[in-house]
């Protein structure tokens, strides 16, 4: 608390995300997610229960809407732009998943209402979740135009792994009490585990070191996670990596509301971007054959 | 020679009002009306005609107040969020104008309201013990005038207050 | 049918002797009303305990209906408290007189109001133990409240609100409790003498209290604005549509006036009948009140249609998709409701056969507090069923734990308000005095020539003969 930190600072705390904002970003986490090859077959939600200690909740409390399901696949059944007049059970016709985690959104919309600063924006570019700080006023998830954040309704915990199932609980991070709200974190368990191993042997984090636990168990590779920092930074010296390569391919751009794309054929967007919440996440678009 | 302080009470407020006007007009020699004091049931903006200008300094209290909050709540939000930088942003600025603006006026508002509650205090002299002179019937309707005069004053001004239908008068040496 | 506001011939010691009877020990109707509250607040006590210990799945909420009615009975608590400073504060600035008898009831209800609304945010907290870390307070790790998100603005004007409200409430009651504890004995006497801080209505006291009235009334206004527009920035400042609405701040303010002055007609009706104070709460102020409840709803009518035409007018689908979907979805039944009681009902107060009549004024003007209740909850509600993303449309009602606390909040402020009105006088007994005597010389212009004298005329003021 001091009037040096106001004095000099005051110009780089008053700067917007279109100046560069406050942060100097070391990584920038980002996803490519390939609707075409997505099956909706559901092992990445699986994976992402396994690997982050979600809970499960129940028949009757997921009926009411309770579920902790951190990824989310969505199924689309009707697509009327195709001209079909039913609509089928299979992808080959009509049915359309959409794999749906937390878009760690640049300009988060769920960032500046909580009243106690339990989400921020992290230098690795991702909206982190203080499971500590949250008092539950859920004004973040109402914020959230993709509705990706969950929250603990009940102590899940008591019931949802009776001895021995306890044992398949992931050391590497919590298991959250009732009242806090929790989402997609890119498995940031991961990320730094990756980030600890290259600062170790004391070089820069190579692509494919760290995956999510939705990337790797998605058997058709689908999701795609790596580091869009060199979109952002081209002057920066992190490794560039494939999913930042995807991002190029589809010519679809960070900091923007509108993509600017020289053909038709190029299938990557970004979910809700007109809302100016600059997500990290692309989805490239099913291939149809129509 | 003794001080003594007197309250002549009377039934309604325009006798009262006559009443000082005439010790304005020194009708009672060597007695000023600076030293008359009102006691009503209610407010009588209209008796300062004769009572003469008094001031209050509550509005002073109040500018000091508000001019203290806003600042002190710019400066002291300005400077919470310089040091706790980890804050949220969502592409929005660490040390934010349009919030740092709405909390501050609040804060205007209430040191504005609690230095003005404290000048309130201060300038009517409240949460003092109250003087003995004091009659229940200003409560309903009657209205006093109080008085602290030396010895020699009180008879001219019993017969000044008699003239004027005086109910009652009642008076205590000073101390 | 009377047209005075009030006569001008009540001698000031029976308005004393009426007011002072108010207060006297209660009867049996007085308890009857203390345990129906006290049972509809051990509802909410009950309710919020269960909910305490299990969390916050009892209640219903789910994703994506993260706030419901607790949120709504906020709101609606913040509103109702706005018509309390609007009779105190603007129309005294205005100087209209009428408002004297009934303020005091008025200014109390809008601290009690708050008091109860200040629950809600608290209760509607998943780690409510932890709430105290929304206000700003110096901490050995440096952190703070993040002071960008209106749930914090909400905590500062709220508390500068409720602050404010009781020190102009309490500041106004002073010449009223040195006549309570002039005529009182035991300990009654011993708490007004602590509660009247040493008055003794002398000329400079008096003098001082009228500024500092005068300079709270201005800063209170201001404050009723703020607060309730920062409470709508709870839901203008986020993104969701039907939510991110500019009209959300003048709206709010209109409902919170409206469904204040219903209440206030309520609760004269109940204080009029029961301390029958008929030559104080007189039938002209009455007809006074209501007109200005039927002024506001037209207000609060025109905001709505304008919110609605510049959505349908506007390109965007979903805000267009959310309107329809509360003309024609699953919540319809109620936003139909609260269109009816809001909009329509008001009307009744425009025919003078109406507001002469007591019991229906009664019942309309619950109704009419119904209504803008249904109004807090349509606005929270369909948004967050209809929101941008469509694998999140869900339909969701709120369970007995959510209606358990949401009526015993009105158990809680009817204790207060029956504590209230038996320590304190409900009516002002000084400013109804101040009424009685501006009307009487105003009409009487004898009396005036004589008092408005300026102070350097020439004496002699015993001869003069009234009129000259």
């Amino acid at each position: 608390m001091s009037l040096k930190n106001i004095l000099e600072d005051w110009s780089k705390y008053r700067k917007g995300r279109e100046e560069g904002g406050f942060h100097e970003y070391e990584h920038m986490w980002g996803m490519a997610i390939d609707l075409d090859k997505c099956t909706g077959c559901n092992a990445c939600s699986v994976a992402c229960y396994a690997e982050n200690n979600l809970a499960f909740v129940g028949k009757e409390r997921m009926g009411k809407g309770q579920g902790m399901h951190w990824l989310r696949l969505e199924r689309y059944w009707d697509e009327p732009d195709l001209g079909e007049s039913t609509v089928s059970d299979y992808q080959y016709h009509g049915a359309s998943f959409v794999p749906t985690m937390c878009q760690q959104c640049n300009a988060a919309t769920c960032e500046p209402v909580c009243p106690v600063a339990a989400t921020y924006h992290t230098p690795d570019g991702l909206n982190a979740q203080v499971y500590n700080r949250c008092i539950g006023s859920r004004y973040c998830s109402n914020n959230c135009p993709y509705r990706l954040r969950y929250f603990n309704f009940y102590s899940y915990y008591e019931e949802a792994w009776p001895a021995p199932l306890n044992m398949q609980l992931n050391p590497d991070l919590s298991v959250r009490d009732k009242g806090v709200m929790e989402k997609c974190t890119f498995c940031i368990q991961r990320i730094r585990t990756g980030k600890d191993a290259a600062s170790r042997e004391g070089r820069q984090v190579r692509d494919g070191d760290i995956q999510t636990a939705c990337a790797q168990s998605c058997p058709t590779k689908a999701i795609s996670f790596g580091d869009l920092l060199k979109m952002y930074d081209p002057s920066s010296k992190v490794a560039d990596s494939k999913t930042a390569g995807l991002w190029r391919k589809h010519q679809v751009q960070l900091g923007k509301t509108k993509q600017n794309k020289q053909t038709a054929d190029l299938r990557g967007y970004r979910i809700l971007e007109g809302l100016n919440t600059d997500p990290c996440v692309m989805y490239l678009e099913r291939v149809r054959d129509v | 020679m003794k001080k003594y302080h007197m309250l002549g009470l009377f039934s309604n407020f325009d006798e009262a009002f006559t009443a000082i006007s005439d010790i304005r007009h020194y009708k009672v020699p060597g007695v000023s009306v600076d030293d008359v004091t009102l006691i009503s049931p209610i407010e009588h903006p209209e008796i300062e005609e004769v009572l003469g200008e008094r001031t209050s300094h509550v509005p002073k209290f109040t500018l000091m107040g508000a001019l203290f909050g806003s600042t002190a709540g710019f400066i002291f939000l300005a400077a919470a969020q310089a040091n706790f930088t980890v804050q949220p942003q969502g592409g929005k600025p660490v040390i934010a104008i349009p919030s740092n603006i709405v909390l501050s006026y609040e804060m205007l508002i209430m040191a504005a309201v609690l230095c003005t509650v404290t000048g309130f205090l201060l300038g009517a002299r409240l949460l003092r013990r109250r003087k003995s002179l004091y009659s229940e019937n200003v409560g309903v309707d009657q209205v006093g005038i109080e008085m602290e005069v030396e010895e020699k004053y009180l008879e001219p001004l019993k017969e000044l207050f008699r003239e004027h239908k005086v109910l009652e008068i009642r008076e205590e040496v000073a101390k | 049918m009377p047209t005075r506001d009030i006569d001008e011939d009540i001698k000031w010691a029976q308005i004393n002797k009426d007011v002072l009877r108010s207060m006297e020990n209660p009867r049996m109707g007085y308890w009857i009303a203390i345990a129906v509250s006290l049972t509809l607040l051990s509802f909410a006590v009950g309710a919020e305990i269960y909910q305490y210990n299990v969390g916050m799945g009892p209640s219903n909420l789910n994703w994506p209906h993260m706030w419901d009615l607790y949120i709504a009975t906020f709101i609606f608590w913040i509103g109702m408290s706005h018509s309390g400073t609007l009779l105190s504060a603007i129309l005294h600035i205005i100087q209209a007189d009428w408002r004297k008898p009934i303020y005091r009831f008025a200014e109390a209800m809008t601290t009690f109001t708050l008091m109860t609304a200040g629950l809600f945010p608290v209760i509607h907290l998943g780690r409510l133990w932890n709430m105290y870390w929304v206000l700003p307070y110096f901490s050995d790790r440096g952190i703070w409240p993040n002071f960008r998100s209106p749930l914090v603005w909400d905590a500062f004007a709220i508390s500068t609100y409720l602050t404010s409200s009781a020190l102009f409430l309490f500041i106004g009651m002073i010449p009223d409790l040195s006549i309570c504890r002039d005529n009182t004995r035991g300990w009654r006497k011993k708490l007004y003498t602590v509660l009247s801080l040493g008055w003794r209505g002398d000329d400079r006291q008096w003098r001082n209290f009228r500024k500092t009235y005068m300079l709270m009334a201005c800063f209170l206004i201001p404050l009723a604005v703020s607060v309730h527009s920062i409470v709508s920035a709870d839901f203008a400042m986020s993104i969701m549509p039907g939510w991110h609405v500019t009209t959300f701040p003048p709206y709010f303010v209109a409902g919170a006036l409206y469904s204040g002055c219903a209440a206030i007609i309520t609760l004269f009706i109940l204080l009029r009948y029961f301390f029958r104070f008929e030559q104080y709460m007189t039938m002209p102020i009455l007809d006074k009140t209501c007109k200005l409840t039927f002024a506001i709803a037209m207000v609060w009518t025109y905001l709505n249609l304008i919110e609605f035409s510049s959505i349908w007018y506007g390109h965007d689908e979903v805000g267009k998709e959310l309107l329809l979907a509360k003309f024609n979805g699953p919540y319809s039944p109620y936003f139909w409701a609260m269109l009816f009681l809001g909009s329509v009902m008001p009307f009744t107060l425009a025919f003078e056969k109406i507001r002469n009549n007591i019991p229906a004024l009664f019942v309309i003007s619950l109704l009419l507090n119904v209504g803008m209740w249904l109004e807090r909850w349509m606005i929270v509600t369909p948004t967050l069923s209809l929101s941008y993303h469509p694998f999140a449309f869900d339909v969701m009602w709120p369970s007995w734990v959510q209606w358990f606390i949401v009526l015993g909040s009105f158990g809680w402020f009817g204790l207060l308000f029956l504590v209230f009105v038996k320590i304190v006088p409900s009516v002002s007994m000084y400013e109804v005095k101040e009424m009685i005597f501006h009307r009487r010389h105003l009409a009487n212009k004898d009396i005036a020539s004589v008092m408005h004298r300026r102070a350097t005329d020439d004496g002699s003021m015993a001869t003069e003969t009234p009129g000259n």
